[in-house]
């Protein structure tokens, strides 16, 4: 990869702590404006500072492994988190959800993980974690994002459109069909936050990745054309996985006979 | 084949432990007018959801013209048993964007032209103005003639009316019920309405089915 004439300038313990120092001023902050948050204001900092050392150790003690089904499972554990937080999240937290949810995540990061990773990065070996994780990392956590909008969206907008939808399945309507405003409300609600991205990114943001790469030596121009695969892999993802989140979770509101399940609405 | 008797056989529906209907049994014959009276909370609108499977009973058994309901293809069973709800339901758009609804929907295979909707426009007792109109802005009873028209393009042989008259001032109510008798006597529409009003089911006329408590207890012409 193409290197400025650059060396990365390390960040010692020390230096961490000042970067804490910004977070104590905000802590005082909060507490002269009386906004009550300075709790979870130290707890987000702490769990910030231990869970990415944490994950730093992981992910250094992964890549010297160099084990194709240990990276697959660690993806695989992202994914399983991902579900369980968008779960969480949920006023109607279903026993199904978290398997919608992770069978959702799955189909749409993966297929854009292979493209990405195997057609035009053709990474040697394929699963050089180098590549696999970072580029997973960032897949899922958008996708993951998507999916708690799909999943609140559709369930308040069939709950909002119960009269509507019933009249529609009187008029002799499919419950997809007639549930189908709903689902292109979700999946609206879902994509619309990465279109927007993709509609300022480099003008009103830099992304995390892009900056990271620039930070770390690596040209721009090589850096933007990571990024903009990231995004192109992200918009695919987020579709794709609110489509099939979406098209899994409104089934619970209907038998197979297109009739509409009390239970559901409680 | 039009549909000439519906059955129900024995039905119970008990809903949140709660029983709703307690051992009904009907029979409703093709083309004729049946009011299915009594307070609010006997089981009326229940009995009616049945009929077109919005819900199914928890047990016994309806019979269309022989066999069993469960048995038939439901999206037909709905186009041809139609029912129209209590409160009126609106969607976007102008009077003849809701009448597109049962093609939009797939329920009917080609577009209604302009003198099918105005058609069912008459038969529910608007006239064609009303199809440049928006839906939102009509008043009730308006609204209410539109969701029988928007039904009656499914060419149904039964029409199930949930207490259309409930938000209707007297003189709406009444010409509403003037129209819902022309189409069972001049088109020959079988006819099912819920009502607690006995002014109204003894304008509509045919057989008033009295239920209380979930229970049919009288059955009277």
């Amino acid at each position: 990869m193409e290197q400025f004439n650059y060396s990365l300038i390390n960040i010692n313990s020390f230096d961490l702590l000042i970067g804490l120092g910004l977070i104590l001023i905000v802590v005082g902050l909060s507490r002269w404006q009386n906004l009550m948050l300075e709790g979870e204001l130290i707890v987000g900092a702490i769990r910030t500072l231990i869970q990415l050392i944490a994950i730093g150790y992981v992910l250094k003690y992964i890549f010297s492994l160099d084990n194709w089904y240990l990276i697959l499972s660690f993806i695989a554990l992202m994914i399983i988190v991902a579900s369980i937080t968008v779960t969480r999240r949920q006023k109607k937290q279903t026993k199904e959800l978290p398997y919608l949810i992770g069978i959702a995540i799955t189909a749409g990061s993966g297929v854009s993980i292979l493209v990405a990773t195997q057609i035009i990065l053709q990474i040697e070996p394929w699963y050089e974690p180098y590549y696999l994780i970072p580029l997973a990392g960032m897949v899922i956590g958008n996708s993951m994002n998507a999916a708690t909008l799909a999943v609140e969206r559709i369930d308040s907008e069939i709950k909002n459109k119960r009269t509507e939808i019933e009249a529609y399945l009187a008029l002799g309507a499919t419950s997809k069909k007639a549930a189908s405003s709903c689902m292109k409300a979700a999946m609206r609600a879902a994509m619309i936050p990465t279109i927007n991205s993709m509609m300022v990114v480099g003008i009103v943001s830099l992304p995390g990745m892009m900056t990271g790469q620039i930070l770390s030596g690596t040209s721009p121009i090589i850096a933007v054309k990571y990024q903009i695969i990231i995004m192109y892999m992200i918009a695919f993802s987020v579709a794709v996985s609110s489509l099939i989140l979406t098209t899994l979770r409104f089934r619970r509101y209907f038998t197979r006979n297109h009739q509409l399940i009390e239970e559901a609405f409680e | 084949m039009k549909i000439t008797k519906i059955e129900l056989i024995n039905i119970c529906k008990v809903k949140n432990e709660r029983t709703i209907l307690k051992n009904v049994n009907l029979k409703i014959i093709g083309g004729k007018r049946y009011i299915f009276f009594g307070p609010s909370g006997s089981g009326k609108t229940t009995l009616l959801r049945l009929i077109n499977r919005m819900d199914d009973p928890t047990s016994g058994e309806i019979l269309i013209d022989g066999h069993n309901i469960t048995e038939l293809p439901i999206l037909n069973l709905r186009k041809k048993i139609g029912l129209v709800f209590q409160i009126p339901v609106i969607f976007n758009g102008t009077v003849k964007d809701n009448l597109m609804a049962p093609y939009d929907i797939g329920a009917i295979n080609s577009p209604p032209n302009d003198a099918e909707l105005k058609h069912v426009l008459k038969l529910s007792g608007l006239n064609n103005n009303f199809l440049i109109r928006k839906a939102s802005e009509l008043s009730i009873g308006e609204k209410q003639r539109v969701n029988i028209a928007r039904m009656l393009l499914n060419k149904p042989d039964v029409l199930l009316l949930d207490e259309p008259t409930s938000a209707l001032d007297n003189s709406s109510a009444t010409r509403l019920l003037e129209s819902i008798m022309e189409l069972s006597k001049v088109n020959g529409l079988t006819i099912i309405m819920v009502t607690h009003q006995l002014e109204y089911a003894r304008l509509l006329g045919g057989q008033i089915i009295d239920i209380q408590d979930g229970a049919i207890i009288n059955e009277q012409l």
